[in-house]
C-alpha cells in the first residue's frame, strides 16, 4: 500500500474498518503514522472545545472556497476524520489550539522516543522538513504550516509574510533543538531548548487564533 | 505671488487640512464603575494603548477614532470591562486606527491585544497580559505583578519591575529589561536580542533563552547569583570571577560557564543556540 492509497482510505479506516494491509503500512511509514496520530489527537481535543464561540457561516463558506481552490478539499468527498461528523466544515477555531497543543506534546514525546524510534536521519513529520544546500539547511513548511499560512493569508494578506517569517524561524529553532536533544539525551538544557522552541510555535498558532476568531 | 502671500496661502491650506482631519477624528469617553481586582480587556487592531493608574474605583477609557471606518464596542459584566475596536468594511491601517488612553485602578488586571501599535502601561500592581504583533511594548514601575507578554517582532522594554513574575515570549523583537527582579523572570526569544541590566534581586530564578539572538546581562559586583550560561554554537563571555560549582556535564571553555557570585541568592540561566552570551560586570 502506498502513502497515497493509505491517505485516500483514511476516512473509511477512521470509521473503524482497519485491515492488515493498513496496519502494516502504518507500522512501516513514519509519515502516515504521524498523520494518524495528529488526527486522533485533534479528534480527542475537539469535543473539549465545542463550547467555543462559532464564527459566522460566511467565514466558513469563504474558508471552504479557498481550501477548495487550493485543492485541499474536494466536493463530493467526505472529509477525513479531522472533521467532526456533527459539523462537516473545517472548524479553524478548535483546530488551531488543538494543533498547537499537539505540536507541543508530540514534540516532547518524540524527543523522549516514546512514540516510535527516532533515527538521526529522519525527523518527525510535524516539524519542518529540511534540505541541505551548501551546508546551510533550508527550512520548508509542513502541510499543517501551509494550511495555517493559507488561513492567515485569507484573513489578512498583509500579515502572512510576518507569520511566514516567524514560522520559518521557529521551525529552524525546533530543528536545532531536536538535533541537540538527540545528540545528548541526558542534557537537561537541550530539553529546555526544545520546550522553548515548541512554546514559540504554539504561541504563533495561538496568536493567529486570537487575532482572527 | 510674493513669498509672503505664498506663506499665507500655505498656512491657510494647512489649517483647513488640519480642521478636516480633526473633524474626521472622533473622541469617545467611557466610564465604568468596578470593584477590587477588576479586569480590563482591550483589543485593538491599529493604534496605541496607554494604561495608567486611576484614582478611585472607576475605569475611564478615552478612545480617539481615526475615522468612521472603525467603531468601539464596549461591554461590562461586574468588574470585567471589555473594549473592542471593530473595523468596518474598507478600513485599513490608517483609517482603522484607534488611540486609547486608559485609567484603571492600580490593582486591576489588564489584558491588551494589538496588531500594530504601541502598548504602554505604568505604575500598576495588577497582572498584565499583553499580546502584540508588531508594535512596541513598554512597561514601567510595576510592583508585585504577573507580567505576561507575547510578541511577534515588536520590541519589549521593561523598566523598574519589582517583585514580578515575568514571562516574555518574543519571536523577533528585542527584549530590554532595566531594574527587573522578582521570583521568576523568564524570557524566550527566537531571533531577538535579550538585554538585562539589574542586580537579579534575591531568591529569584532568571531564565533567558534564545535561538539566534544575543543575550547580554549586566549586573553590579554585589549581585548574588548562581549562574549557568551556555551557547551551543555561539561564544560566551564572562566578566565576573566565579566560584566553581559542580555541573552535570563538562564545561567547555568559550561556549559555557557556571559558578556562583557572592551568596548565590538568585539562579540565573543564560541559554542560546547560536547567539553570543555576555555576562557583564557593571
Amino acid at each position: 500500500m502506498t502513502c497515497e492509497q493509505f491517505q485516500e482510505l483514511l476516512p473509511e479506516i477512521g470509521g473503524g474498518n482497519r485491515n492488515i494491509e493498513y496496519e502494516t503500512h502504518l507500522r512501516s511509514c513514519q509519515e502516515c503514522w504521524g498523520l494518524v496520530s495528529d488526527l486522533n489527537a485533534i479528534s480527542r481535543q475537539a469535543p473539549l472545545l465545542q463550547a467555543s464561540e462559532e464564527p459566522s457561516p460566511q467565514l466558513w463558506n469563504a474558508i471552504e472556497s479557498v481550501l477548495r481552490e487550493e485543492g485541499l478539499i474536494h466536493s463530493g468527498r467526505q472529509q477525513p476524520v479531522l472533521v467532526l461528523k456533527r459539523n462537516p466544515r473545517w472548524n479553524l477555531a478548535w483546530m488551531l489550539p488543538a494543533a498547537a497543543s499537539v505540536l507541543v506534546v508530540l514534540g516532547v514525546l518524540n524527543y523522549q522516543g516514546k512514540i516510535h524510534p527516532v533515527s538521526t536521519e529522519s525527523t518527525p513529520t510535524l516539524t519542518a522538513n529540511t534540505v541541505n544546500v551548501q551546508d546551510r539547511p533550508v527550512v520548508t513548511f509542513s502541510a499543517e504550516d501551509q494550511k495555517f499560512l493559507t488561513a492567515i493569508a485569507f484573513r489578512s494578506p498583509a500579515l502572512r509574510a510576518k507569520y511566514e517569517r516567524g514560522l520559518r524561524d521557529v521551525n529552524a529553532y525546533i530543528r536545532d533543538a531536536q538535533q541537540s536533544a538527540l545528540s545528548d539525551p541526558n542534557d537537561e538544557e537541550a530539553q529546555r531548548y526544545l520546550m522553548s522552541a515548541y512554546d514559540q510555535k504554539a504561541m504563533l498558532y495561538q496568536m493567529a487564533l486570537d487575532r482572527f476568531q | 505671488m510674493d513669498s509672503k502671500s505664498r506663506n499665507a496661502t500655505l498656512i491657510v491650506g494647512l489649517t483647513i487640512a488640519g480642521m478636516i482631519c480633526a473633524q474626521a477624528e472622533t473622541r469617545k469617553e467611557m466610564h465604568f464603575k468596578v470593584g477590587r481586582h477588576a479586569t480590563v480587556s482591550i483589543t485593538n487592531q491599529f493604534g496605541p494603548i496607554s494604561v495608567r493608574p486611576a484614582v478611585g474605583r472607576e475605569v475611564v477609557v478615552t478612545a480617539i477614532l481615526a475615522s468612521d471606518k472603525v467603531e468601539v464596542d464596549q461591554n461590562q459584566r461586574g468588574s470585567r470591562v471589555d473594549i473592542f475596536s471593530h473595523l468596518l468594511p474598507a478600513a485599513d491601517a490608517t483609517s482603522g486606527q484607534v488611540s486609547y488612553d486608559v485609567a484603571v485602578p492600580a490593582d486591576a488586571s489588564i489584558v491588551l491585544h494589538a496588531t500594530d501599535g504601541q502598548l504602554r502601561a505604568e505604575k500598576m500592581r495588577g497582572d498584565v497580559d499583553f499580546e502584540e504583533a508588531s508594535g512596541d511594548v513598554d512597561l514601567r514601575d510595576f510592583n508585585g505583578a504577573h507580567v505576561h507578554i507575547k510578541t511577534l517582532d515588536g520590541p519589549v522594554t521593561l523598566t523598574n519591575i519589582q517583585d514580578g513574575y515575568v514571562e516574555i515570549t518574543s519571536m523577533g523583537g528585542d527584549v530590554v529589561m532595566n531594574a527587573v527582579n522578582g521570583p521568576m523572570v523568564q524570557v524566550n526569544s527566537v531571533s531577538g536580542k535579550i538585554l538585562y541590566d539589574g542586580d537579579f534581586g534575591a531568591g529569584g530564578e532568571y531564565v533567558l533563552t534564545s535561538h539566534t539572538g544575543d543575550i547580554e546581562a549586566q549586573a553590579p559586583a554585589y549581585a548574588s547569583i548562581d549562574v549557568f550560561a551556555r551557547s551551543v554554537t555561539g561564544p560566551v563571555v564572562n566578566d565576573f570571577t566565579l566560584e566553581p560549582e559542580h555541573t552535570p556535564f563538562a564545561i567547555k571553555a568559550g561556549s559555557a560557564f557556571a559558578g556562583t557570585v557572592n551568596k548565590a541568592a538568585s539562579k540565573v540561566k543564560l541559554l542560546s543556540f547560536s547567539g553570543k552570551i555576555h555576562l557583564k560586570k557593571r
